[in-house]
């Protein structure tokens, strides 16, 4: 599990890395970024998993979300992982921008030819907080992870899924129900099979109605004018409902005037890191 | 000062000091001296050295034993007085400082033999000196046998002490006894103890006895320099009390002086008065007895006259010469007869009754002791702090130094109203210069005059001086105290209707639980009637105000309890809306019905008219205040801040000076609303509320509302607030809302 530095900028008074490793769950080499803010050098810190949308890899959000400064100051180590495995050489991976690589959906996949690299859920939830423990000062106890769009479903699956991994969980634009929505019936679909009810185990929304865990403060942020809310492929009212039913204390935000990019997220991005704080730095 | 030599002393002590300490550089007046054995009295010292020599050694020569001791000497001697010379320095030293205090009989002896040897240096008070030393070597022998050097044997006396040193010294000279027999009390020789007639008693080191002594020595100096010092106290006092004696009678002596002459003058006055009365008394009775005795010549010439007349005509022979003569005679003779003549005395002998008046020098005689009535007393201006709300101390003073037997004090309130005579005056006879007057009234004028009394009458009365009663212990408003975990904003009222001056707040911070009523922090000099004070977060603090006025503070105020847990504040009912109730916890609000049917409430100038609504009365105070609401989840409701002058007419929301959290319930959901200016931003929350937290933090220009039982943040208005803001609540539906204040602000809350 050795570890490769691949590029090291100091900000915000800490560092923003990049490092890839050989993973052992996906079978490829895999980047990842990290943010170690100025506490780092002198204490364990806290760690805050992103996870990325489609086609993404882990370069957009530590270039484009603006988290560092809020991170530094809360003294959390971030980490940026990519969205899928690459150069698996895997036939028609490359052929969609929603599917393949860049969406690796942070499910486990069940499907030939994806079932031996496209293991993201279990990279994301076990493989990169050993590698991301056995390499940073970090405490192994805190942990709490958030999204967007794709990513966002992959933390609110990764939180619903493990009661008590997490501290806190929140999303931008999540895609809270995937499996009423084209984007998840295509990906689950591909990786899982068709047996849509194996889907479930890997939908927010109906992980939601199981949910029977530690208390969970889930933040959700929405831009109004997000064309993919629009073409109904994000679905937060079903989560709101089933929320509201089960109980699970969610503050959901429809940001008037916002769209589904990273200028949105760099918008809010300082209210969830405050968020996770608060849960992590209690 | 001291005339029983004790400079003496002091000049001696050193001097054989000196002579001790250069032993060993070959002194020849110590060798001589200590060759000759010489029994050396430090009083005898500065005496001619030669001549004690030839006496000691005449005195040694009557003593035979005392030559073989000489022997033991140059061994034992130097050891001993190496460690002699302190003890006797201090000695010498508080010596000469009893001489002065102290003069009994014992220690005249000592001086006096010294000044007349000194004096008187023949062969004859040689002798007698000599015999008289003698007389002291065996008197202070028998000391040694009583007193001595063991331990609590000393004398309390000086005398015996100051031999006890001699002798000690003397026999330390003459046989260098090391050893102390406590049998004996004296100091032996080894020797004896194995040989002599010591040999069956006990014996101690006279090292130790030695120290042993010096320590009960030095004890007793101790002791004396108590007294020492109390008897310095003492003289001093009596020099006083010599001083006012003196004054005193020096006074009176005057007095008597300008009395007496006055009566003395008034007495020759009267003796001149009466001198001259009684002249001219005698003169006129000497005068009418005069006058009386010419006439009684008179009478008496005529009566001569006529015997003659009479008896020349018994001579006429002729008969009718004689009968001629005869009748003109008899008629002569009856005529003068008829005359009466006048025999009683015309004035007594004896001295007119006369009463000598002496009422006058009576009352001069008197008047020397009763003296004149005194002078108008000066009454003093009000001392600060002389007065309590109900009672003040007044005092006069005298200007001249008139007997005053007591003093007549008057006063009544001062009052603005023209019948002031009505008020009733109040007159006390006082024997100080003082009074103090109680049962007044708080915080009132009051005017007060003296005069004096004595046997001869009453002075004028004095100068009218105003004095001012204390004002009544102010009350804190107990139900408006707003607090926070910094500061208290406390009001109170007054409950005297004249205005005080100031007031003066008091602080107890109470520890550890316990009524602990020591005053941490004063804050005085307060103008109003309110005052912000700054406390330190989790603490309990007890307030108490005072009042004060040129007469003085008043009692302190009840104490009011402060917890700097969280922020206090309560409802201004002044701002509730007339279908807002509170209940009787004063955080309750309620609302029964939305309509008013009559629809003729009253309505306060400052009270919600159209938003069932009510405002908080929050510390105007920076820093973060926190506070919770407990809604039911049926129930619609408009909370937050809002400014004090927020339109009472409008919605709270709905304007730039009032920020809240709705709760609107609609058909398929709880919808909530964070309304500032009439928007509010789209959030949904999946669990409604039961109990609201809001965080207004001045510092981070934010209110963020919290859903508290969860910790889960709800919303946050980031706003920079112009002015301080305070709590408002609203009903939209009938229901409750639940206000809890002094909640220590949680930690989830923190940014």
């Amino acid at each position: 599990m050795a570890l490769k530095q691949v590029s090291s900028n100091k900000c915000f008074e800490g560092f923003q890395k990049v490092f890839e490793h050989d993973s052992a769950e996906l079978k490829c080499k895999m980047k990842f970024g990290i943010y170690l803010p100025p506490k780092a050098e002198t204490g364990k810190c806290p760690v805050l998993y992103w996870l990325s949308g489609l086609t993404c890899t882990e370069q957009n959000f530590i270039t484009k979300a603006g988290f560092q400064q809020a991170a530094a100051e809360h003294g959390l180590i971030v980490v940026a992982p990519d969205t899928s495995p690459r150069g698996c050489n895997i036939e028609g991976e490359d052929e969609s921008w929603d599917f393949g690589t860049g969406a690796g959906f942070y499910v486990d996949a069940t499907e030939d030819p994806w079932k031996t690299n496209y293991r993201m859920y279990s990279y994301v939830k076990d493989e990169l907080p050993k590698l991301i423990n056995a390499n940073f000062p970090t405490d192994p106890e805190r942990m709490s992870v958030f999204g967007h769009s794709m990513g966002g479903h992959g933390a609110l699956i990764l939180a619903l899924k493990n009661p008590g991994k997490y501290k806190s969980v929140s999303a931008f634009a999540p895609i809270c129900n995937p499996i009423q929505c084209q984007w998840g019936k295509k990906a689950l679909g591909g990786y899982l099979g068709p047996d849509a009810s194996k889907w479930e185990a890997y939908d927010a929304t109906q992980l939601v109605k199981s949910y029977s865990g530690s208390r969970l403060d889930i933040l959700i942020d929405q831009g109004k004018d997000d064309q993919f809310l629009s073409a109904g492929q994000l679905l937060p009212d079903n989560f709101i409902a089933a929320c509201t039913e089960r109980k699970i204390p969610v503050v959901f935000r429809l940001q008037q005037g916002y769209d589904h990019s990273y200028f949105f997220i760099a918008s809010f991005i300082n209210d969830h890191i405050k968020h996770h704080a608060k849960y992590l730095n209690a | 000062m001291d005339l029983y030599g004790s400079k003496d002393r002091f000049d001696i002590f050193p001097e054989e000091l000196s002579g001790r300490g250069d032993r060993s550089l070959g002194d020849t007046r110590r060798d001589s001296a200590l060759s000759s054995k010489k029994v050396q009295r430090p009083q005898e010292v500065g005496y001619d050295l030669e001549k004690e020599v030839a006496e000691l050694a005449k005195m040694y020569g009557l003593d035979e034993d005392r030559e073989k001791d000489l022997e033991f000497l140059g061994g034992h001697l130097e050891k001993v007085e190496s460690r002699r010379p302190p003890a006797r320095t201090e000695k010498a030293a508080s010596e000469g400082s009893i001489y002065n205090t102290s003069k009994s009989s014992s220690s005249v002896k000592d001086p006096s033999q010294s000044t007349k040897q000194q004096g008187l240096p023949d062969e004859a008070s040689q002798g007698e000196n000599q015999s008289k030393a003698r007389a002291d070597d065996e008197a202070e022998s028998n000391i040694w046998s009583t007193g001595g050097l063991s331990s609590g044997g000393m004398s309390d006396e000086w005398n015996s002490q100051a031999v006890s040193e001699e002798e000690e010294e003397e026999e330390e000279e003459e046989d260098a006894a090391d050893v102390f027999c406590s049998t004996c009390k004296i100091p032996i020789r080894a020797f004896d103890k194995l040989f002599g007639e010591h040999k069956d008693h006990e014996v101690a080191q006279l090292p130790s006895a030695v120290e042993s002594e010096k320590e009960e020595i030095h004890k007793n100096m101790c002791k004396l320099e108590e007294q020492i010092a109390q008897m310095e106290n003492v003289a001093s006092h009596l020099e006083e009390i010599f001083i006012t004696v003196e004054e005193n009678f020096g006074r009176q002596e005057e007095n008597f002086e300008v009395h007496y002459n006055d009566a003395v003058q008034v007495l020759a006055q009267k003796y001149e008065e009466q001198l001259e009365a009684l002249g001219e008394e005698k003169r006129q009775k000497l005068e009418a007895l005069y006058e009386q005795l010419v006439n009684c010549g008179k009478h008496l010439d005529t009566c001569k006259e006529l015997t003659d007349e009479t008896q020349e005509l018994f001579l006429e022979n002729d008969k009718a010469e004689f009968m001629k003569a005869a009748v003109t005679m008899v008629d002569r003779l009856e005529e003068f007869l008829k005359k009466e003549v006048d025999l009683e005395l015309s004035t007594l002998p004896d001295f007119e009754e006369r009463v000598i008046d002496v009422s006058e020098v009576e009352q001069l005689m008197n008047s020397i002791n009763a003296i004149p009535a005194p002078c108008a007393p000066m009454i003093n201006p009000q001392a600060p702090n002389a007065a309590t709300g109900t009672s003040l101390r007044v005092c006069w003073g005298l200007f001249s130094d008139d007997t005053v037997e007591c003093y007549q004090l008057c006063y009544k309130p001062v009052s603005n109203e023209r019948h002031s005579d009505e008020q009733a005056e109040h007159t006390l006879k006082v024997k100080e210069t003082y009074c103090t007057i109680t049962d007044l009234l708080p915080n009132t004028q009051y005017e007060f005059w003296v005069s004096a009394l004595n046997a001869s009458g009453i002075s004028p009365p004095s100068e009218r001086a105003v004095y001012v009663t204390a004002p009544s212990p102010p009350t804190i408003k107990n139900k408006k105290i707003r607090s926070c975990e910094n500061a208290a904003l406390v009001c109170w009222e007054s409950r005297d209707i004249n205005p005080v001056d100031s007031y003066t707040v008091e602080l107890s911070k109470l520890i550890d639980e316990e009524n602990d009523d020591i005053i941490t922090e004063s804050i005085v000099g307060i103008p109003n009637c309110e005052v912000l004070i700054h406390l330190q977060p989790t603490q309990k603090y007890h307030v108490r105000v005072r009042a004060q006025n040129l007469g003085g503070s008043s009692e302190r105020s009840e104490p009011v309890l402060i917890h700097t847990t969280g922020t206090s504040f309560y409802l201004n009912e002044d701002t509730a809306h007339p279908l807002l109730a509170i209940l009787d916890d004063g955080f309750t609000i309620s609302c029964d019905e939305l309509e008013n049917p009559e629809c003729d409430l009253p309505v306060y100038d400052n009270s919600f008219t159209r938003c069932i609504a009510i405002l908080g009365s929050l510390i105007p105070f920076p820093g973060k205040h926190y506070w919770e609401v407990e809604v039911e989840e049926d129930t619609e409701y408009r909370t937050g801040v809002a400014f004090e002058n927020t339109p009472r007419h409008g919605h709270l929301g709905a304007n730039n000076s009032s920020w809240c959290m709705r709760h609107i319930i609609t058909p398929s959901r709880h919808k909530y609303e964070f309304l500032h200016s009439g928007m509010t931003p789209d959030i949904r929350i999946t669990i409604p509320p039961r109990r609201i937290g809001i965080l207004l933090d001045y510092e981070n220009c934010r209110l963020s509302f919290f859903n508290a039982d969860l910790a889960q943040h709800l919303y946050t208005f980031n706003s920079h607030f112009q002015h301080y803001v305070h709590p408002c609540f609203a009903l939209e539906t009938p229901g409750i809302l639940r206000i809890h204040t002094g909640i220590t602000t949680p930690p989830w809350t923190q940014k």
